[in-house]
C-alpha cells in the first residue's frame, strides 16, 4: 500500500485546505454580514504579493529573523486585503453597487494591482526571488513519530496550519455566542429588523467585508510566503473561487468549511502527487479531471440535487438606511 | 411583491423629459467618471515624478497617433465586442453571465478541433465551421447554468463560477490529449498547444486595405464584431424576445403577468450570450496565433464585464468602450518605451475607471429615479404609499427579494 504517497498527498491537502478555509473563512465573514462576495480571488492575489514582500522586507531588511518576520509578512498581506476589501466595502455598502458587480471589478483590478505593487515592492512585475523567508516547521510530538510512512502527512507542518484550523472555534463563538457575530449576522438576515433594534447595518457590513479581505489577504500571504516561499503572477490557481464553492457547500458554517475545505484541498493535491495518480481509481482519470471535482459538487450541490444550500438571507441585497436616499 | 404593482404607472407616465433625463444623467456619470479615473491617474504619475501630460499625449500618440496604433487598438477591441456583448444581453434581462470566461475558453477548445480535423475543407467554409463549432461550444457550456437557472433556480453567478473553474482543466485536458501537438519537428523542444492550423483556415488580414501593419493583426473578425453589436440592438428593440428580456429584467412579475415565459426569455438569453461568448477567442485562435496555445489570454471574459458597464450595456456603446480599452490597453507599449512610470499603470487606470464608472453610474440611476419619484407624486397618492425605499428598488428591477446566492424555492422563476 502506498501509504507514503497517501501520506505525500495528505500533507498538501493541508497547505490547501489552509488556504481554502482561510479565504472561506473571510468569505463567511462578508456574506454572513449581508455582501456578497465573489473578489475573493482577487483578494488573495493582492495578498500574495504583499505577503511575499512583507515576510521579505519584516524578516531581511528590518531583521526581525524568525518568527517575527514572517508572522508580520502574514498580517502584510491581511493588511494589504483589508486595504483592497475596504474598496468593495465603500462600492456595495456605501453606494450600493451591486455586489456581483463590484466583486468581478475586485478580481479584475486585483491581477493590475498585483503587477504594480510587485513593480514597487520587487522592481519586477510578475514574480519576487525565490527563496524568501517563511516560518519553521512545527513537529508535533506523536504524528511525526507516525509509523509505515505516515509521518510523511505532518512534515514541514506549517503553524499556520494549526492556527488556521484552530480558526474554527473563535470564529464559531464570535458568530454565535457574542453580541458582535448574532448582529452581524442579523445584518445578513434582515438587516431591516437589525436596523430596527438599533444595529448600524452598515458599520457591521463593514467589518465584515474588511474582515473577509484580512483573511484572504492573509490566506494569500500564506501561500506565497510559506508555501511557495516567492510571490508569482497567477499562483492563486482560482483558489478563491474554490474557497467560495467550499462557502457555498459549508451552507456558510464555519464548522462545516472546515470539512469541506480540507476536501477541497485534498482534491487539489491528488494530481500533485505523482504516486497517488499511479494508484488505484485514479491511474485512468487525467489529473485535469480530478481539478474539476470541487467546481462539479457545487453545481450539483446549488442546483439542488444534493442536499440543500440556504445562504444568508439578505446577502447580495442593498441595504438602504434608515431613511432611503 | 406588492410594490412591483407601483412601478406599472411609470411606465405610462413616462414621457420624453424622462428620456432626455436619462440620456444627460447617463452622459454625466461617464463624463465624470472618465475625469475621475483621469485625475486619479495624474495624482499617481506626479507621484512617479513625471509630468500627466506628457504621459497622457504619449499614451494617445501610441495608440491613435498613428495608423498602425489603430490597428493594433482596433484587433484589441475586436475579442472585448464579442465578450461585452456576450454579458450585456443577459443582463438586459438580469441574468449576470460571469461565465463568458469559460464559454470563450471552451469556445477556443471546440473551434481548434474544427480547424484540426476539417483541414480538408476548403478556406470560407473551414473558418465559417470553425466559427460554428465555437458559438456552439460556448452556447453549451452556457447551456448548463441556463438550463439549471431555469429548471432548479440555481443561481448563474455560483454556476457560472463554477463552469468556468472546469473549463480551465478541460482547456489542459485537451492539449495534453485530444488536441496535442504532434507535428513537431523531432527532437524539438515541445510548447503544450494545438497543431497549427491549415492556412485556409484563418480569418484574413482586414488592416493591410488600410495600410496598417500586418503585425497588429487586425482581421476581418472586427466587422463581424461590429455586426453583432448590431444584430443584438435589433434583437433588443425590434424583436419579441428583445422585449420579454427586457420585460424579464425590469421586472418578472409584471413580465410574467404580461404572459412572457421567464424560464424560456432566460434560458434563450443565456444561449445567444453563450453563442456570442463562443466567439471571444477567435481573433486570438484564427488571426494573431493560428493555433490554440497553453499560455491563451485569460480573463477576456471578466474584461468584457468592465467594458460592457463602460459601455452601459448598450451595444452600441460597447463598441466605443471596448475601442477606450483598447486605447488605454495599446498605450502600455507608450510607457514601456519612455517612462519611468511602469506599464502597469495603465492596468491600474483601467481598473480606476471601472470602479469609478460602476459607482458614478450608481449614483446616476438613483438620481434618476429619486427624479422620477417626484415626478409621480404630481401623478398619484399611490406613490407616496410606500417607503420610498421600497419603489425605489421595485423600479431598478433589484426586487430580488432574496440575494444573488438565493436557492431555488425563494427565487423567480
Amino acid at each position: 500500500m502506498p501509504f507514503t504517497d497517501i501520506a505525500v498527498a495528505l500533507q498538501i491537502s493541508f497547505t490547501y485546505f489552509t488556504v481554502i478555509y482561510l479565504t472561506g473563512l473571510g468569505g463567511l465573514f462578508s456574506e454572513r454580514s449581508g455582501i456578497v462576495n465573489i473578489g475573493l480571488e482577487g483578494l488573495m492575489i493582492v495578498g500574495t504579493v504583499s505577503g511575499a514582500w512583507g515576510a521579505r522586507y519584516f524578516t531581511d531588511t528590518l531583521d526581525l529573523g524568525q518568527p517575527w518576520g514572517p508572522i508580520l509578512g502574514l498580517v502584510a498581506g491581511a493588511a494589504f486585503g483589508a486595504a483592497f476589501a475596504g474598496v468593495h466595502a465603500v462600492a456595495t455598502i456605501t453606494f450600493r453597487v451591486d455586489h456581483i458587480v463590484s466583486g468581478v471589478v475586485l478580481n479584475l483590478v486585483a491581477v493590475g494591482l498585483a503587477r504594480f505593487l510587485s513593480q514597487a515592492f520587487f522592481g519586477q512585475s510578475t514574480q519576487s526571488d525565490p527563496g524568501g523567508p517563511h516560518l519553521t516547521p512545527l513537529a508535533i510530538p506523536g504524528l511525526s513519530s507516525l509509523p509505515g510512512g505516515l509521518d510523511r502527512a505532518f512534515e514541514n507542518l506549517s503553524p499556520v496550519v494549526i492556527i488556521a484550523a484552530l480558526m474554527v472555534f473563535p470564529v464559531w463563538y464570535a458568530l454565535n455566542r457574542l453580541r458582535w457575530g448574532l448582529r452581524l449576522r442579523a445584518c445578513g438576515e434582515n438587516p431591516e429588523a437589525a436596523r430596527s433594534l438599533g444595529v448600524n447595518v452598515s458599520t457591521y457590513r463593514y467589518q465584515g467585508v474588511l474582515l473577509s479581505g484580512a483573511f484572504a489577504g492573509m490566506s494569500g500571504g500564506y501561500l506565497a510566503a510559506d508555501v511557495i516561499g516567492n510571490w508569482r503572477e497567477g499562483q492563486t490557481l482560482g483558489l478563491g473561487f474554490i474557497a467560495l464553492a467550499a462557502l457555498i457547500l459549508s451552507n456558510w458554517n464555519p464548522v462545516r468549511l472546515l470539512f469541506f475545505a480540507w476536501l477541497f484541498g485534498f482534491a487539489v493535491a491528488i494530481p500533485l502527487r505523482q504516486g497517488l495518480t499511479d494508484f488505484w481509481l485514479i491511474r485512468d482519470v487525467p489529473e485535469q479531471f480530478i481539478r474539476m471535482i470541487p467546481y462539479i459538487v457545487t453545481i450539483v450541490a446549488i442546483a439542488g440535487f444534493v442536499g440543500r444550500v440556504r445562504p444568508p438571507a439578505a446577502a447580495g441585497r442593498a441595504y438602504e438606511g434608515a431613511g432611503g436616499t | 411583491m406588492t410594490t412591483e404593482g407601483l412601478a406599472a404607472p411609470a411606465a405610462i407616465v413616462r414621457s420624453r423629459p424622462a428620456w432626455l433625463d436619462t440620456l444627460l444623467g447617463q452622459a454625466l456619470a461617464l463624463v465624470a467618471s472618465l475625469g475621475i479615473a483621469v485625475l486619479a491617474g495624474a495624482v499617481l504619475i506626479v507621484a512617479y515624478g513625471e509630468s500627466p501630460v506628457e504621459v497622457y499625449s504619449s499614451i494617445l500618440e501610441q495608440s491613435v497617433g498613428s495608423v498602425d496604433g489603430i490597428g493594433y487598438v482596433l484587433a484589441i477591441a475586436t475579442p472585448l465586442i464579442f465578450s461585452a456583448l456576450a454579458v450585456a444581453v443577459p443582463f438586459k434581462a438580469g441574468l449576470f453571465n460571469i461565465g463568458v470566461e469559460g464559454q470563450y475558453i471552451v469556445a477556443m477548445v471546440v473551434a481548434a478541433w474544427a480547424e484540426v480535423e476539417l483541414g480538408f475543407l476548403p478556406g470560407p467554409f473551414l473558418i465559417i465551421a470553425a466559427l460554428l463549432a465555437a458559438m456552439l461550444g460556448g452556447m453549451a457550456w452556457a447551456a448548463v447554468p441556463g438550463v439549471l437557472k431555469v429548471t432548479t433556480g440555481a443561481h448563474e453567478v455560483v454556476t457560472t463560477i463554477m463552469m468556468n473553474g472546469i473549463a480551465v482543466s478541460l482547456v489542459g485536458w485537451a492539449l495534453n490529449f485530444p488536441l496535442h501537438f504532434d507535428d513537431a519537428p523531432e527532437g524539438a523542444f515541445v510548447d503544450l498547444r494545438t497543431n497549427n492550423f491549415p492556412e485556409q483556415g484563418l480569418v484574413g488580414d482586414l488592416g493591410r486595405m488600410f495600410g496598417i501593419t500586418q503585425g497588429a493583426h487586425l482581421s476581418w473578425l472586427l466587422l463581424l464584431a461590429i455586426a453583432a453589436s448590431f444584430v443584438v440592438w435589433f434583437l433588443f428593440r425590434r424583436t419579441r424576445l428583445g422585449y420579454e428580456a427586457r420585460a424579464v429584467g425590469a421586472s418578472p412579475g409584471s413580465a410574467r403577468a404580461g404572459g412572457a415565459s421567464i424560464g424560456a426569455v432566460q434560458l434563450k438569453v443565456f444561449l445567444i450570450s453563450g453563442a456570442l461568448a463562443g466567439l471571444v477567442g477567435m481573433q486570438q485562435i484564427l488571426a494573431d496565433r493560428g493555433h490554440l496555445p497553453q499560455n491563451y489570454i485569460v480573463a477576456l471574459g471578466f474584461t468584457g464585464i468592465a467594458v460592457a458597464f463602460l459601455g452601459q450595456n448598450h451595444p452600441i456603446g460597447i463598441v466605443f468602450a471596448a475601442i477606450l480599452w483598447g486605447v488605454l490597453s495599446r498605450g502600455e507599449v507608450a510607457l514601456q518605451i519612455g517612462s519611468d512610470v511602469p506599464r502597469e499603470f495603465v492596468i491600474i487606470l483601467q481598473g480606476i475607471l471601472i470602479l469609478s464608472v460602476v459607482i458614478t453610474y450608481q449614483i446616476a440611476r438613483r438620481r434618476l429615479s429619486a427624479r422620477q419619484l417626484q415626478r409621480e407624486g404630481t401623478v398619484g397618492e399611490l406613490a407616496d404609499a410606500a417607503a420610498p425605499s421600497d419603489r425605489e428598488r421595485a423600479r431598478e428591477g433589484e426586487d430580488r427579494e432574496s440575494g444573488a446566492f438565493a436557492p431555488a424555492d425563494d427565487r423567480e422563476r
